[in-house]
C-alpha cells in the first residue's frame, strides 16, 4: 500500500514537472485561460443592437414623425429616408438596411378619423434570429404607438386608466439581470476550454510516451496500467484547477464581473470530476492515435458532437426529442448545468445532485473504457 | 578541379554551432565517407553541399558552381541526388514501391522508357521487383534502405549524398547495400559523398574524414589515417585481471577487459617493441594467449578523442576491478526460454525459440531487422504475451509471475527510454520511486548510478542536453537502480560514439563479471558482438546458432577457409574476375576481401587471374574473419535458401 | 513552370489523401460532420420554453392567462406548485426558465376593472434567450391587455366589439420577412455554415498536408530535386483545393436537401465565387504550414485563426452592422464575412454577378496576397 502512494506519487510529480518544462504547451494553457476567454467574452453579443432601419415615410406628417422617432437605439438605427421603394429592395439587397418601415399616405389623415391603417415593415431575415427579434421590437413600438393614440384620442386620463382591467407583467430576470452577455459567453468558453484541454493533455503526455518509447520503459516496470496512466490524468486535472483558477480570478471576476453566488470549492470540486471524466476520452484517444497530429484531429472530431449536445448553444428542450436523449451521454452538458448552476444560480448540492450523479456515473463509465482500451495495448 | 570543394564551412542553428571550419574535397568517382556519433555535425554539412540547407560560413562549390544561394543551388540539383537521414523517412509509407520510384522520377522528369529501363535494372539488383505493388510502410528496414537508394538513383545523377544510409540496418543488409553502390560506382562512374556512425563501414571509402563535435578531427585514406596514430593493439588473458589493470591503468588510456581478454594500445613503432613494453609493466604475472594486431580505425578514433581531452570533458566511469564478487551459483539459469512462438496474424514473428541465460553471462542475439529480436525481448519482459511456449526469468515463470519478474529486471530500448525534459538526477529518482526504493536506499543508489554513468557535475542538465554517451549510460543506470538480476537491453548503442560504446561495454562487462548479473543484449555493431560471452542467430523468427564468438569463426573458417585481403591499385576491374572464383568477395575502398581454402593455395589462383588485366596486386594476407563476416556469411545462406 | 511536375506532385498528394485513412476522414469526413453538427446544434431558436405557474387565485381568468402562454409554441408548461419558494430550485436546477406567479384576486381585480399584476420570474443563466422570452411574455400579455381593453371599451363606452377592436389597433404593423420567409433558422444556418466548414477544412487539410511532409523529412525530395517552389506549392494544394471543391458540391446538397435551404441564386456563380473563397482559405493554411514545424502546431494555430474569426466575426451571428467598432475592424480583415454575403445572397437574396462582384473581387485579392506571401516565405534551402 505504501508502495503504491509512493509510485503514484512519483509519477504524478513527473508529470507536473514534465508540464512545467515545456513552453509551449505553457503558453497554450496560458492563451486558453486568459486572451482566448477573454475574446470570447467580450467579442460579440448576441441581442439586437443597431438594426438598421431606413424608412420610406409617403406621408411626411407630424403622425408619421412622431412613429419614426420612437425607433430609436440602442436597438435601431436611423438611416434616413427613402425616395422610393426600389431604392428600399436595393438597400435590403446589398445589406445595407436590416428593415424598411413604409408609411402610407394619408396616414395621419387614417388615425385622425379613427380609421384603421397599416404601416409595412420588411425585414432581411436572412439571420432569423435577430429578423424576428427586431420585428418584434418593431410590432411593440406600433402596438404602443397605437395605445397612446387611441388614450389620447379617446381622453383617457391617468386616473381612468388605474381604474382598467390591465395585466401589468413585472418581470424579474434571475441571475443575470442586466442580461451581460460576457457572463454567459465567458463561461461557456472557460468550459469549452476546460472540455478541451481535458481531452487533448492527457492524451498528448500518453501518446509523446509512445511516440518517445519511454511507455515501453514504464510497461516492463512493476507499474499497472492504471499507475502509468492516472498519474498523467490527476497531473493535468491540478494543471487545468489551475487554469480554471487564473481563469476566474483574472479574467471573469475583475475583468467581466461575474458574479459567484454558489461555493467556489463546490464549483472546483464538480470542475475536478469532469476533468477525471473527459480525460478518460482522452486516453481512449490516446490509444487509437499513433503521434499527436492525430490526437489534435480527433480531439476535434469527439469535441463538435460533445459541443453540440452539451446544450450551450441549444437549450435541451429546444432540441429535436433524438438529439435530447442523447444530451445525457455527453458529460459537457452535465457540466454546463453544474457549472452555471454553482457559479451564476447559487445552487448547491441539494439541488445539483442528481447532475454530479449523473457525471460521475457517466465519467466513471468513460474513464474505465479509457485505461481498458490502454491497457489492452500493453497488458 | 574536385566535383564537390567545401571551404571554412561554418554551420550554426540559432547560438548552436553545428560545424566549423570545415575544409573538404571529393573527387569524380570518389567514395568519400564522413564519420562520426550522431551530433557531430555530419548531416549539417550533407544537407547543405546538397544545395538544401543554407549556411552561415565559407563556400560550397559543386560541379564549380558555388552554392551561395538558393538560385545557384537550383543549378546543379538535377546532377545531384540526396537520401536524407532516417530509414525510409524521406519516402512516402501509403505508396508502394513503384509508385514511390514513379514519383521521383517524375519530379526529376525521367523520361518513360529510360524509367522503365532504370526502374527494372535497379529493382532486380536491390532483389525489390517482387515487392513492386506493397506499400513502402510493410517494407522491413533493409527494403526501405534500398528503396530509398533506388528513389535516389532513379535519374542518375552524377554524385549522391547519402546520409547514415546504413544506420539501424543489420549487417547484411549493410553488405547488400554497399554491393550495389560498388556496383553503380563500377558502372557509372558515380561519386558518392556516404556518412556512417559504424567505423568498421570505414574500410569502403576511398577518403574520409572523422568528424566529432562539428570538427574534422582527420582526414584521408583510412590507411593514411591509421597510420598517423602508430601502434600496436595487443591482447592477453592472464588469471590475474585485477592486478594487470591496476598496473597497466596509469600507463595506457585505451584499457578494456571484457572478462576474457585484456585489450590494451600501445603506442610503440613495431610488434616486438610494443610487447617487450607490454611484458615489462606487467612484470611478473602469468599471461597467456599474447597477441598482436593492427589497430582498426576505431582504435585510432578513440585515440584521437582521448589525444583532445574529450574522454576527461565527459567523465570517465571508475569502477572496481577486483575478483569475482557476486555470490549464488555459476551455473544458475536466469533467463532460459523454450519453445517460444508469437503470432501477429497470420505472420509467426517468432517460432519456436529457446535458450539459456546464465548468471554472469553476457548473450548476444544478433539478427537482421524483423528477424524477432526485439519480440522475444519483448515476450521475456512481460510486454508481450507469447502464443506458444514458455519461459523463466529470474527465477520465475513469465506466464503466470509477470509481477514478480518486473520487479527483477532491467530494461533498456533503442530509444534510451529516458524522459528528456527531466534533469538526470530526476530521472533516476523517477525509476527510484517506480521500483519502490525507500529514501535511504534510493540515496544509496543514486549515488552509484552517479558514479558508474560519470554524470557527477551533470545531475541537473536537462537529459536532452547531455551528451549522447551520457544518456546512454544514465539510460543504463536507471535500467538498474533497484539492482536487477536480470538486464535486458536491445540495441543499447546506435548512434552513440565509439569511445562511449567502449565505456558502456566495460560497464556491461563489470556487471556480468562482478555482480553477476545476466545481460541478454542485441546489437548491430558486430564489433560488440566479439564482446558476447555467447551468440545467438536470429533469421526469420529462429534461432540458428547459439555459440561462442570462437566458435562460430571457427566454424566458419572449416566451411568457407581463410579470409583473404588484397589490396589493390585499381580494384573495380579486378572485382568481376575474382567473383568468378572466389567466395564471398566484396570490396572495401582500394582493397577486396575473399574467401579462400588457405593463402598458399589462393595466392596462384589470384595472381593468374589479375596477370592479364594490369590491375598491379600490392599486397595479399590472411586476416582473421570479424563476426560480421560471420554473420553475412550465415544469413546469406539462409536468405539463399528461402529464396 | 512544367506542368508535368505539378502533375507529379498534385497525383501523389492525391493517392496519400486517397490512402491514409485518417486523412480521408479529415477531408470528407469532418467537413461534413461539422456542417451537421452545427446545423443541428446551433439552432438560435427560442421554443418549448419550459415554465412553471404559482397561481395563488385559481379562477378562470388566471387560467385562462396561464392558457394563453401554454397554448404558444414559444411555452411549455411543466406543471403547477405551490408557493413562490418552490419555484427556486427548480429554476436553480434548469427544469424551468420560467415561472409565473399570479397573485390572490386576479380574476376579481380584473372583473372589477382593476389593473393586476402578475409576476414573472425568467432565468438570465442565457442572456439572448432570456432577451427573447421577456418579448414573448410581452407579446403575450400585450394580447391579452388588448382583449381587456376591447371589452372594457365594449363595457364602458357601449361601443361594438368590431368597433371596439378597431378602435384599439390604430396602426397595424404588416411585417413582410423578406428572402427567408419562413423564417426558417435553418435556412440561414445551414448556407451560412458553408462559409463556416469552408473556412476551418481546407486550411487544415493544406497545413496538415505541407507540414506532414515536414515532420517526416519527405519535403527533403522536393528540397534536393529540380522542381520549383512554385510547382511544388500549386501541385501540393490542387488536390486540397479539388477536395474542397468536391466538398462545396457536398455541403451545398447538404443544405439545399437535407436541412431544405432554398437555391434562389446563379448556380455557376455561387460555384466560382466558392471556388475563390476555398483557393483563398487553401492559402491561409499554405501560410501556417510555412510558419510551423510540426502537425500539433498547424493544428492548434489553425484552430485559433481559422474557427474564431469566422464564427464571431463573419456575421453570421451578429450582422456586421451590429457589431462593437473593435469587432468591426477584425470582421473587415478576415475574409469570411465576404463568403457570408456571397452565400446569404446566393440563396436567399437570388442575387448574381451584378450585386455581388465585389466581394469575389476581395475574395480574390485575398487569394493572390496569401498565395504570393506563400510563395515567397518558401524556400528551398531554408536555415535549420
Amino acid at each position: 500500500m505504501r508502495l503504491w502512494w509512493l509510485r503514484m506519487r512519483v509519477m504524478t510529480a513527473k508529470e507536473l514537472l514534465q508540464l512545467s518544462r515545456d513552453p509551449v504547451l505553457l503558453i497554450i494553457l496560458a492563451w486558453f485561460f486568459t486572451a482566448d476567454i477573454y475574446i470570447a467574452g467580450s467579442g460579440i453579443s448576441m441581442d439586437l443592437r443597431h438594426a438598421s432601419l431606413a424608412v420610406l415615410d409617403r406621408d411626411r406628417s407630424e403622425a408619421s414623425r412622431e412613429l419614426i422617432q420612437r425607433f430609436r437605439p440602442p436597438y435601431f438605427e436611423y438611416q434616413g429616408e427613402l425616395s422610393s421603394g426600389r431604392q428600399g429592395i436595393r438597400r435590403l439587397d446589398r445589406g445595407t438596411s436590416m428593415l424598411v418601415l413604409e408609411i402610407p399616405p394619408h396616414f395621419e389623415r387614417d388615425l385622425e378619423a379613427g380609421r384603421s391603417t397599416a404601416v409595412q415593415l420588411q425585414v432581411d431575415t436572412t439571420n432569423t434570429v435577430l429578423g424576428t427579434l427586431a420585428t418584434g421590437y418593431a410590432a411593440r413600438i406600433v402596438a404602443r404607438y397605437g395605445e397612446d393614440r387611441v388614450l389620447d384620442r379617446l381622453g383617457v386620463t391617468d386616473q381612468q386608466l388605474a381604474a382598467m382591467p390591465r395585466i401589468e407583467a413585472r418581470q424579474r430576470v434571475w441571475y443575470n439581470p442586466n442580461q451581460v452577455d460576457p457572463w454567459f459567453m465567458s463561461i461557456s468558453e472557460l468550459m469549452t476550454v476546460i472540455t478541451m484541454l481535458s481531452l487533448m493533455l492527457p492524451a498528448a503526455a500518453a501518446v509523446r510516451e509512445k511516440e518517445r518509447g519511454t511507455i515501453e520503459q514504464l510497461a516492463v516496470s512493476p507499474l499497472t496500467p492504471f499507475q502509468i496512466l492516472f498519474p498523467k490524468v490527476i497531473a493535468m486535472t491540478l494543471a487545468i484547477l489551475a487554469g480554471t483558477a487564473v481563469a476566474l480570478f483574472l479574467i471573469l471576476f475583475p475583468v467581466f464581473h461575474v458574479p459567484l453566488k454558489g461555493s467556489l470549492s463546490l464549483f472546483f470540486a464538480v470542475t475536478a470530476l469532469y476533468v477525471l471524466a473527459v480525460s478518460g476520452l482522452g486516453l481512449f484517444i490516446a490509444s487509437i492515435s499513433r503521434n499527436l497530429g492525430q490526437v489534435s484531429m480527433l480531439v476535434i472530431v469527439v469535441l463538435m458532437p460533445m459541443l453540440l449536445l452539451s446544450g450551450a448553444w441549444t437549450p435541451p428542450e429546444a432540441m429535436p426529442a433524438l438529439l435530447r436523449h442523447l444530451m445525457v451521454i455527453s458529460p459537457l452538458y452535465w457540466f454546463i448545468e453544474l457549472g452555471y448552476g454553482i457559479l451564476l444560480k447559487g445552487a448547491g448540492l441539494a439541488v445539483l445532485w442528481d447532475s454530479v450523479i449523473g457525471l460521475s456515473l457517466l465519467g466513471a463509465a468513460i474513464f474505465g473504457f479509457g485505461v481498458m482500451r490502454f491497457r489492452r495495448q500493453f497488458g | 578541379m574536385p566535383l564537390l570543394q567545401i571551404t571554412g564551412f561554418h554551420k550554426r542553428y540559432r547560438r548552436q554551432v553545428a560545424v566549423e571550419r570545415v575544409d573538404l574535397s571529393v573527387g569524380r568517382g570518389e567514395i568519400f565517407g564522413l564519420i562520426g556519433p550522431d551530433g557531430a555535425g555530419k548531416s549539417s554539412l550533407m544537407k547543405a553541399a546538397a544545395g538544401v540547407l543554407s549556411y552561415e560560413g565559407g563556400l560550397i562549390e559543386a560541379f564549380g558552381v558555388p552554392l551561395d544561394s538558393e538560385t545557384n543551388a537550383e543549378r546543379v540539383k538535377d546532377r545531384i541526388g540526396f537520401m536524407p537521414q532516417g530509414l525510409g523517412l524521406n519516402l512516402y509509407p501509403d505508396l508502394s514501391v513503384e509508385e514511390n520510384i514513379d514519383f521521383l522520377a517524375r519530379l526529376r522528369e525521367v523520361a518513360p522508357a529510360d524509367l522503365a529501363r532504370r526502374k527494372r535494372r535497379l529493382l532486380a539488383m536491390t532483389r525489390l521487383e517482387r515487392f513492386r505493388g506493397r506499400a513502402m510502410k510493410h517494407l522491413s528496414g533493409g527494403m526501405k534502405q534500398k528503396l530509398g537508394l533506388v528513389c535516389t538513383l532513379i535519374h542518375q545523377p552524377e554524385l549522391v549524398i547519402l546520409d547514415e544510409p546504413t544506420t539501424g540496418v543489420d549487417p547484411l543488409s549493410r553488405r547488400d547495400f554497399w554491393a550495389i553502390l560498388t556496383d553503380l560506382l563500377r558502372d557509372r562512374g558515380i561519386t558518392a559523398l556516404v556518412s556512417t556512425a559504424y567505423l568498421d563501414e570505414a574500410s569502403r571509402f576511398h577518403r574520409l574524414a572523422l568528424l566529432h563535435q562539428g570538427q574534422v578531427l582527420d582526414q584521408g585514406t583510412p590507411e593514411e589515417i591509421v597510420s598517423r596514430v602508430p601502434g600496436r593493439l595487443l591482447s592477453f588473458r592472464t588469471s590475474q585481471p585485477g592486478e594487470a589493470l591496476r598496473r597497466l591503468q596509469g600507463r595506457y588510456r585505451q584499457l578494456d577487459y571484457d572478462g576474457h581478454r585484456i585489450r590494451v594500445f600501445v603506442t610503440a613503432t613495431g610488434e616486438a617493441a610494443a610487447l617487450d613494453e607490454l611484458r615489462r609493466h606487467l612484470g611478473d604475472l602469468p599471461v597467456r594467449q599474447l597477441e598482436a594486431g593492427e589497430p582498426g580505425l576505431e582504435d585510432v578514433f578513440v585515440a584521437l578523442l582521448r589525444g583532445r581531452g574529450d574522454a576527461d570533458r565527459e567523465g570517465v566511469p571508475r569502477l572496481p576491478v577486483n575478483g569475482r564478487s557476486h555470490r549464488g551459483g555459476e551455473d544458475e539459469v536466469l533467463i532460459e526460454a523454450s519453445g517460444l512462438c508469437r503470432d501477429f496474424g497470420d505472420f509467426r514473428a517468432v517460432d519456436r525459440v529457446g535458450f539459456r541465460v546464465r548468471r554472469g553471462e553476457i548473450f548476444g542475439l544478433l539478427g537482421a531487422n524483423g528477424a524477432g529480436k526485439t519480440t522475444v525481448i519483448k515476450m521475456l519482459t512481460g510486454i508481450l504475451r507469447p502464443t506458444a511456449g514458455s519461459g523463466r526469468v529470474a527465477g520465475a515463470d513469465m506466464r503466470r509471475a509477470a509481477g514478480a519478474i518486473r520487479q527483477r529486471i532491467g530494461y533498456m530500448s533503442q530509444s534510451f527510454s529516458l524522459y528528456r525534459d527531466l534533469t538526470a538526477l530526476e530521472n533516476i529518482r523517477l525509476y527510484g520511486g517506480i521500483y519502490g526504493l525507500g529514501p535511504g536506499l534510493l540515496q544509496e543508489r543514486i549515488d552509484w548510478v552517479l558514479e558508474m554513468a560519470g554524470i557527477r557535475g551533470h545531475e541537473s542538465d536537462r537529459t536532452a542536453a547531455l551528451p549522447m554517451g551520457l544518456r546512454q549510460r544514465l539510460a543504463l543506470g536507471c535500467a538498474l537502480v533497484h539492482r536487477p538480476q536480470v538486464l535486458f537491453l536491445d540495441e543499447p548503442t546506435s548512434g552513440v560514439d565509439p569511445l562511449g560504446r567502449r565505456r558502456f561495454w566495460s560497464i556491461l562487462t563489470h556487471l556480468a563479471r562482478e555482480q553477476g548479473v545476466a545481460i541478454l543484449i542485441t546489437t548491430h555493431y558486430m564489433s560488440e558482438a566479439e564482446h558476447c560471452d555467447h551468440l545467438a542467430l536470429m533469421h526469420a523468427g529462429r534461432l540458428v546458432a547459439d555459440k561462442t564468438p570462437d566458435a562460430l569463426r571457427r566454424e566458419l573458417q572449416q566451411e568457407v577457409g581463410e579470409l583473404l585481403e588484397l589490396q589493390l591499385d585499381h580494384p573495380l576491374e579486378a572485382l568481376e574476375r575474382l567473383e568468378g572464383q572466389f567466395k564471398g568477395v566484396t570490396l572495401h575502398g582500394n582493397r577486396i576481401h575473399l574467401f579462400a581454402p588457405s593463402l598458399s593455395a589462393a595466392e596462384p589462383v589470384i595472381r593468374r587471374l589479375l596477370a592479364d588485366t594490369g590491375v598491379e596486386l600490392r599486397s595479399l594476407r590472411t586476416r582473421v574473419p570479424g563476426m560480421e563476416d560471420v554473420f553475412v556469411y550465415r544469413m546469406g545462406l539462409l536468405e539463399r535458401e528461402a529464396a | 513552370m512544367k506542368a508535368s511536375r505539378v502533375r507529379a506532385v498534385a497525383c501523389k498528394e492525391w493517392r496519400e489523401i486517397l490512402r491514409d485513412r485518417l486523412f480521408f476522414t479529415m477531408a470528407f469526413g469532418v467537413p461534413l460532420l461539422i456542417m451537421l453538427v452545427l446545423g443541428y446544434g446551433l439552432s438560435l431558436d427560442v421554443k418549448n420554453i419550459p415554465f412553471a405557474v404559482v397561481d395563488h387565485d385559481r379562477s378562470a381568468s388566471s387560467r385562462e392567462y396561464v392558457h394563453r402562454f401554454s397554448e404558444s409554441r414559444y411555452f411549455d408548461l411543466v406543471g403547477y406548485v405551490a408557493r413562490e419558494k418552490d419555484l427556486d430550485p427548480l429554476l436553480a436546477d434548469s427544469r424551468i426558465r420560467l415561472g409565473l406567479v399570479i397573485p390572490d384576486r386576479f380574476g376579481e381585480r380584473l372583473q372589477g376593472d382593476r389593473p393586476a399584476r402578475v409576476q414573472a420570474l425568467i432565468d438570465g443563466m442565457f442572456p439572448f434567450r432570456a432577451q427573447t422570452t421577456k418579448g414573448y411574455l410581452e407579446a403575450i400579455n400585450a394580447e391579452a391587455n388588448r382583449e381587456l381593453l376591447v371589452d372594457w371599451l365594449a363595457r364602458s363606452r357601449g361601443m361594438t366589439r368590431e368597433r371596439a377592436v378597431q378602435q384599439v389597433t390604430p396602426v397595424r404593423l404588416q411585417q413582410r420577412y423578406l428572402y427567408n420567409q419562413a423564417i426558417e433558422s435553418d435556412w440561414s444556418m445551414a448556407s451560412g455554415l458553408m462559409m463556416l466548414v469552408l473556412m476551418v477544412s481546407p486550411p487544415f487539410l493544406t497545413a496538415l498536408g505541407v507540414v506532414r511532409e515536414k515532420e517526416s523529412g519527405s519535403i527533403y525530395n522536393i528540397y534536393a530535386s529540380t522542381v520549383s517552389r512554385g510547382e511544388f506549392i500549386l501541385g501540393k494544394l490542387i488536390p486540397y483545393v479539388g477536395v474542397s471543391c468536391f466538398n462545396i458540391l457536398v455541403l451545398w446538397l447538404v443544405a439545399t436537401q437535407l436541412f431544405g435551404a432554398p437555391f434562389k441564386g446563379d448556380p455557376l456563380f455561387f460555384f466560382i465565387a466558392s471556388v475563390v473563397y476555398v483557393i483563398c482559405t487553401a492559402g491561409i493554411g499554405l501560410l501556417v504550414s510555412i510558419l510551423v514545424s510540426t502537425q500539433v502546431a498547424a493544428v492548434l494555430l489553425t484552430m485559433v485563426i481559422t474557427f474564431i474569426p469566422a464564427m464571431l466575426y463573419s456575421g453570421l451571428l451578429v450582422p456586421v452592422e451590429s457589431m462593437s467598432p473593435d469587432a468591426r475592424l477584425q470582421a473587415w480583415l478576415f475574409p469570411p464575412r465576404y463568403y457570408l454575403e456571397i452565400t446569404w445572397g446566393s440563396f436567399l437574396k437570388g442575387l448574381g454577378w451584378s450585386d455581388l462582384w465585389l466581394p469575389v473581387v476581395v475574395l480574390a485579392g485575398y487569394a493572390a496576397v496569401l498565395w504570393s506571401v506563400g510563395f515567397l516565405a518558401f524556400h528551398k534551402r531554408p536555415r535549420r
